[in-house]
């Protein structure tokens, strides 16, 4: 075997693994989508779904009406956009205002948000809950937003710091040499070179809140219920011969956001999951 | 200039909202928890509260169904971190082969399993995957010859069946940071290790995995830490069950806290999880100090 043959063979495998791994990371959702689209998914083979051969629409408009879709859609959207605008308006001040701290106090601060990066999330639901009772927040999207928030602030912190550190400090010191204010040199210098860590931040902060499901199961209440509660409930009904099909249908169009997200925005998405990696 | 330019720029203003905003939310709820983990006191019942000291985190250390969640969250999330680490580093590193083309379009795809809602993650893998006589996994097996086990609701295989669909989820995560550091490797060194006879796995170990030190290690954090608290997934796909074989920490807590509607005992076992991971995040810090001037 020659050196060309040697190198496409390499090529060959490095593809085939490629495949192998899109194969695994697909089939799932595929599935999902498929079985959504047919008749009968129960007690066929999701492989044998794949061939579309009930093809149907039914499921979508079952699961529309007798999930009580659009219910806990309007949750699940009013608390996901409210948290990306208050997680923009409040983390990426913050950010730049921990690089410009001194050393010592920002990395003291630094360590806080990490490791409240880190917290899982039921140490924070089981307060909030005896909180929001006392506060009458009980059950409402304002408290269920709150929750979210207590996740989102650190998250978005630390991942803004990492856009921020790469500004250039020769633009931020020329600034300030021609006499440019405090809130100017973040407003017009700093701002738009993260812009694209904006995006990042919106983006994964929606994916996040419309995932969410652990906060919304404590202190959602009946009135706050996200998509996420909504399935769940609606799964319960899976024992007593719910349609697969139409629980396929009803998860399809949950997740329907975050991967138009994925496919339209990964860039920002990688960006802003990078952003973070390395530095201290 | 350095220093100027940190008392210039006014950096506690743009700091404070977000500062009083985290106090507000994350830092007093956690004193509450805190506080609770000290008490005995119960859902629904907040005006009776009796103070016992450390007796939970005692009880607790007592309790053979924490020592297990313990256990079984151990396994959860080494198996998660080991899993996505290893394949996330084989994909990132095939990924970026220089010959490989639509690089941006592949990562697009590889994102699905990440974004993908985790409660959905979990219907989907528990009706079509993991389904004994239908699922995918045992068709699988079935065409080669095996017979699956009854994955979910098997004692021996519930853990080992909810940690895989965790790591499939995880993985796009230690790609494509694994991937973007892959970039930042220099042609010369691939190069080199060529010319010197090395093949893709020699080059692997002994040229790239030494130069992303860092990344590894914060994949490994941010791996370790989401599986440690992993909830939804984990609930909507076995519940915990069958018998407490899946019931990781976070599971335990809400059993206690929900179901028991023991909030002492709930807090008790959440802030011990918060202790865990602040422990963690420090350890983090002090590796990838050391690691940092190791390197330079």
């Amino acid at each position: 075997m020659n050196d060309r043959q040697k190198s496409r063979l390499l090529l060959g495998g490095q593809y085939a693994g490629l495949s192998l791994w899109l194969v695994v990371a697909l089939l799932p959702p595929v599935v999902l989508l498929a079985a959504a689209f047919n008749e009968t998914a129960m007690f066929r083979s999701p492989l044998a779904l794949l061939t579309m051969q009930d093809f149907t629409l039914n499921n979508f408009a079952v699961a529309f009406s007798a999930g009580d879709f659009w219910f806990f859609f309007r949750n699940s959207l009013f608390i996901s956009v409210a948290a990306v605008i208050i997680s923009v308006v409040v983390c990426v001040p913050m950010a730049y205002g921990l690089t410009k701290l001194r050393p010592k106090v920002r990395s003291s601060l630094s360590f806080a948000v990490l490791a409240m990066r880190f917290l899982p999330h039921v140490v924070l639901a089981l307060p909030l809950f005896l909180i929001f009772v006392n506060l009458g927040l009980s059950g409402s999207r304002i408290g269920l937003l709150l929750a979210h928030l207590s996740i989102h602030i650190p998250f978005a912190t630390w991942m803004m710091v990492g856009f921020f550190e790469n500004v250039p400090k020769e633009m931020e010191e020329a600034a300030i040499v021609d006499g440019c204010s405090p809130w100017r040199l973040f407003w017009s210098i700093s701002l738009p070179v993260v812009r694209p860590g904006l995006n990042a931040l919106a983006i994964l902060v929606f994916i996040m809140s419309w995932n969410e499901y652990l906060f919304a199961l404590f202190l959602a209440g009946s009135d706050a219920q996200p998509l996420t509660v909504g399935i769940t409930r609606f799964m319960g009904g899976v024992e007593a011969g719910a349609q697969y099909g139409v629980i396929a249908a009803y998860a399809s169009l949950i997740v329907l956001p975050v991967i138009i997200f994925a496919l339209l925005a990964n860039r920002y998405i990688v960006s802003g999951m990078t952003a973070g990696a390395v530095k201290g | 200039m350095h220093n100027s330019l940190n008392r210039y720029t006014r950096g506690w203003y743009f700091v404070l909202p977000g500062l009083i905003a985290m106090l507000l939310i994350v830092v007093f709820p956690l004193a509450i928890a805190f506080r609770f983990s000290l008490h005995d006191v119960f859902l629904y019942d907040f005006g009776n509260q009796w103070f016992v000291g450390l007796e939970n985190y005692a009880y607790a250390l007592s309790d053979p169904l924490f020592i297990n969640s313990v256990r079984v969250t151990a396994l959860f999330t080494l198996a998660n971190t080991l899993g996505c680490l290893v394949v996330g580093m084989l994909v990132a590193f095939l990924l970026s082969g220089k010959r490989i083309r639509f690089k941006a379009g592949w990562m697009a795809l590889f994102l699905m399993p990440f974004v993908m809602t985790p409660v959905i993650v979990g219907i989907t893998w528990r009706l079509f995957m993991w389904e004994p006589d239908f699922g995918v996994i045992n068709q699988v097996l079935g065409f080669f010859g095996v017979s699956g086990p009854y994955w979910l609701t098997d004692r021996s295989t519930a853990l080992f069946a909810t940690a895989l669909t965790n790591a499939w989820h995880l993985t796009p995560m230690a790609i494509l940071v694994f991937y973007a550091a892959l970039t930042t490797i220099p042609d010369e060194l691939y190069e080199a290790a060529r010319v010197d006879g090395a093949g893709p796995f020699q080059t692997l170990w002994h040229v790239v995995l030494p130069m992303i030190r860092a990344h590894i290690l914060f994949v490994s954090i941010i791996i370790m830490t989401s599986a440690f608290r992993e909830f939804d997934m984990v609930f909507t796909m076995t519940g915990g069950g069958p018998g407490r074989s899946t019931t990781v920490l976070s599971i335990l807590a809400y059993n206690r806290g929900i179901a028991n509607q023991d909030m002492g005992m709930a807090n008790t076992i959440a802030f011990t999880m918060f202790m865990i991971m602040a422990v963690v995040a420090w350890l983090y810090i002090k590796v990838y100090k050391v690691n940092k001037e190791a390197s330079q």
